[in-house]
């Protein structure tokens, strides 16, 4: 049985993935179409390299399906359809960054070249350099150039960004940025909120194995932004208190209310015309960072 | 077999400081430094010796190249390359074939020195020492990538080592056969380094068994073979 539609650059569907006791990847759904940048976004331990690596054919599932462009994921990887740079990805130490992408551009039939991977991926003037020589931020470039040189339709990257320095990062998004600008595929696995934000078209956040929330940034910021009141006010109804603007959702108890608020100013001057005798306010602001904890931390708190 | 991937895996090997060491430095120094201390005068002894550094060297380089299967296995070398099109397989057999160019480095360089510190042999004598040697070293590499699967990558050094210098000593590279104690001699007719330098032996000695080499040497290269791929496909199915 199959979910993914045809024509889906990804389809997962029902995976799951257990270590031992740790069900690492524990039923995940999910479509990405051709053209989307997708960030899989979760805290460490949340499954996703665990996902990353099934989607590559480096693991096999316990369950469930994963297809890219309709192609199992070994076969996807041998014709160079997806390409990938992982988060533990090695370099030979005593070969050159010129030696290494040129290797592995051989192995493709329909390779970018070498030049121009090196160019892209900003490691041009490292190509006779020695990789057991580069920093943390150049492994990582000349590992994006890895991924980059057989030229692949869907590009996977897990935390590509964990060894770099600010501005290396900002190069590195600034490399990305061109190559979806050709209407590539997409997933980047990361715990970095902002970079999820910054660079992705749709974020799927990943907590304990599952998916939390999916949705475009903007839905995703919604769910998880904003600003909270609560107040003390008599005779207030939960219906009432939902609809008045800047209100994305209302709850009541004893007496006092809570809003959860997309614009707190505007729900705290309906609230004060509609409720004069509204008391005892208090104000709160939950940051992105705060909420994306709260939704990705474990249920048993 | 890809040429970008074998000149690659050449360059490395020239780059490596224990390669060179080993592999080349070794047998020419010791051909240069025995033939001059016990064979200035003894052309056969001369060639025998040529005949078997040239083989050390050989072995030693077909062993080393298999060995680093297991480095770059615990690098994390071989994760990535599984993000290509080359295949476990393929990259094993890769690695073999490079064991094979390799070989021909120290060989022909042992051999070039002993032509030109007075070694005189007929051009079918040659062939022999050269050419058969280097094709007789193809079990050996199928022992360097088998060695390559099991080893880890702290052990694989100490393991190689000894590997290429108890087949180098006791198949008789370093010093003859007819100069081994009696049950060392038992022991070497088991290993295929007693057939394969008795390749190189034979230009001097005329003792030959050809079918008995080649029957051994074959025997070696399908046996090692089959433990390697049972090894591959226990390796595979793990994933
Ligand atoms: N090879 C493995 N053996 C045992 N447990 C593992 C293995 N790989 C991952 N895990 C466990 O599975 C969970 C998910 O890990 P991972 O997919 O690496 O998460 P993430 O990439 O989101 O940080 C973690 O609890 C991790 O400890
Ligand atoms: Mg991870």
């Amino acid at each position: 049985m199959n979910a993914t539609p045809p024509g889906a650059a990804v389809g997962i569907d029902g995976l799951r993935k257990h270590f031992g006791d740790v069900r690492a990847v524990d039923g995940i759904d999910l479509v990405i179409a051709p053209g989307e940048v997708v960030a899989l976004l979760g805290p460490n331990g949340a499954g996703k390299s665990t996902t990353v690596d099934m989607l590559l054919g480096l693991s096999k599932p316990d369950s469930g399906s994963v297809t890219v462009f309709g192609q199992a994921p070994r076969d996807a990887v041998r014709s160079g359809t997806i390409g990938a740079m992982l988060q533990d990805g090695a370099l030979l130490p005593d070969a050159t960054v010129g030696e290494t992408i040129a290797l592995v551009a051989a192995l493709y039939a329909k390779p970018l070249p070498v030049a121009k991977a090196l160019d892209r991926a900003g490691v041009a003037d490292l190509v006779g350099r020695r990789c057991g020589k580069l920093s943390g931020g150049q492994r990582q470039r000349v590992r994006f150039a890895l991924a980059l040189v057989s030229d692949p339709d869907v590009l996977v990257l897990d935390e590509p960004t964990v060894a770099m320095d600010v501005e290396t990062r900002r190069q590195f998004w600034r490399a990305m940025r061109e190559y979806t600008s050709t209407g590539r595929t997409v997933l980047f696995a990361t715990h970095y909120l902002e970079e999820a934000e910054e660079f992705a078209d749709r974020v799927v956040l990943m907590r304990a194995g599952k998916v939390a929330a999916d949705g475009s940034v903007a839905q995703i910021r919604a769910t998880v932004s904003g600003r909270t009141i609560t107040a003390v006010v008599p005779g207030a109804e939960v219906g009432a208190l939902r609809v008045l603007p800047g209100v994305r959702d209302a709850e009541v108890r004893a007496g006092r209310i809570t809003l959860a608020c997309v614009d707190s100013d505007a729900a705290l001057r309906a609230l004060l015309t509609q409720f004069p005798l509204a008391s005892d306010i208090e104000i709160t602001a939950v940051g992105l960072e705060d909420a994306f904890l709260a939704l990705t931390a474990q249920e048993s708190a | 077999m890809n040429t970008t991937y074998l000149f690659l895996e050449l360059r490395r090997s020239l780059r490596s400081p224990r390669f060179m060491i080993f592999t080349v430095g070794f047998p020419v120094i010791f051909y240069l430094l025995f033939s001059s201390m016990y064979a200035n005068s003894d052309p056969d002894a001369k060639t025998v010796l040529m005949a078997g550094m040239a083989g050390f060297g050989g072995l030693t380089a077909c062993v080393s190249t298999g060995t680093r299967i297991a480095v770059e296995r615990s690098l994390g070398w071989q994760r990535q390359l599984r993000l290509t099109p080359l295949s476990p397989s393929g990259y094993m057999i890769a690695k073999a074939i490079c064991g094979m160019v390799v070989a021909l480095g120290p060989i022909l360089l042992v051999d070039v020195i002993g032509l030109a510190t007075g070694v005189s042999l007929n051009p079918a004598q040659w062939l022999q020492v050269v050419l058969g040697t280097w094709v007789a070293l193809i079990p050996f590499a199928v022992l360097g990538v088998l060695i390559g699967q099991v080893a880890t990558g702290d052990s694989v050094q100490a393991i190689g080592s000894a590997t290429f210098m108890l087949l180098s000593i006791g198949g008789g590279l370093w010093f003859p056969p007819e100069q081994m104690p009696g049950w060392l001699r038992d022991i070497a007719h088991v290993l295929p380094s007693y057939w394969y330098g008795g390749i190189g032996r034979d230009v001097v000695m005329h003792d030959i068994d050809a079918g008995t080499t080649v029957l051994v040497l074959v025997a070696w290269t399908v046996g090692l073979g089959l433990v390697v791929m049972r090894r591959f496909r226990a390796d595979t199915a793990r994933v």
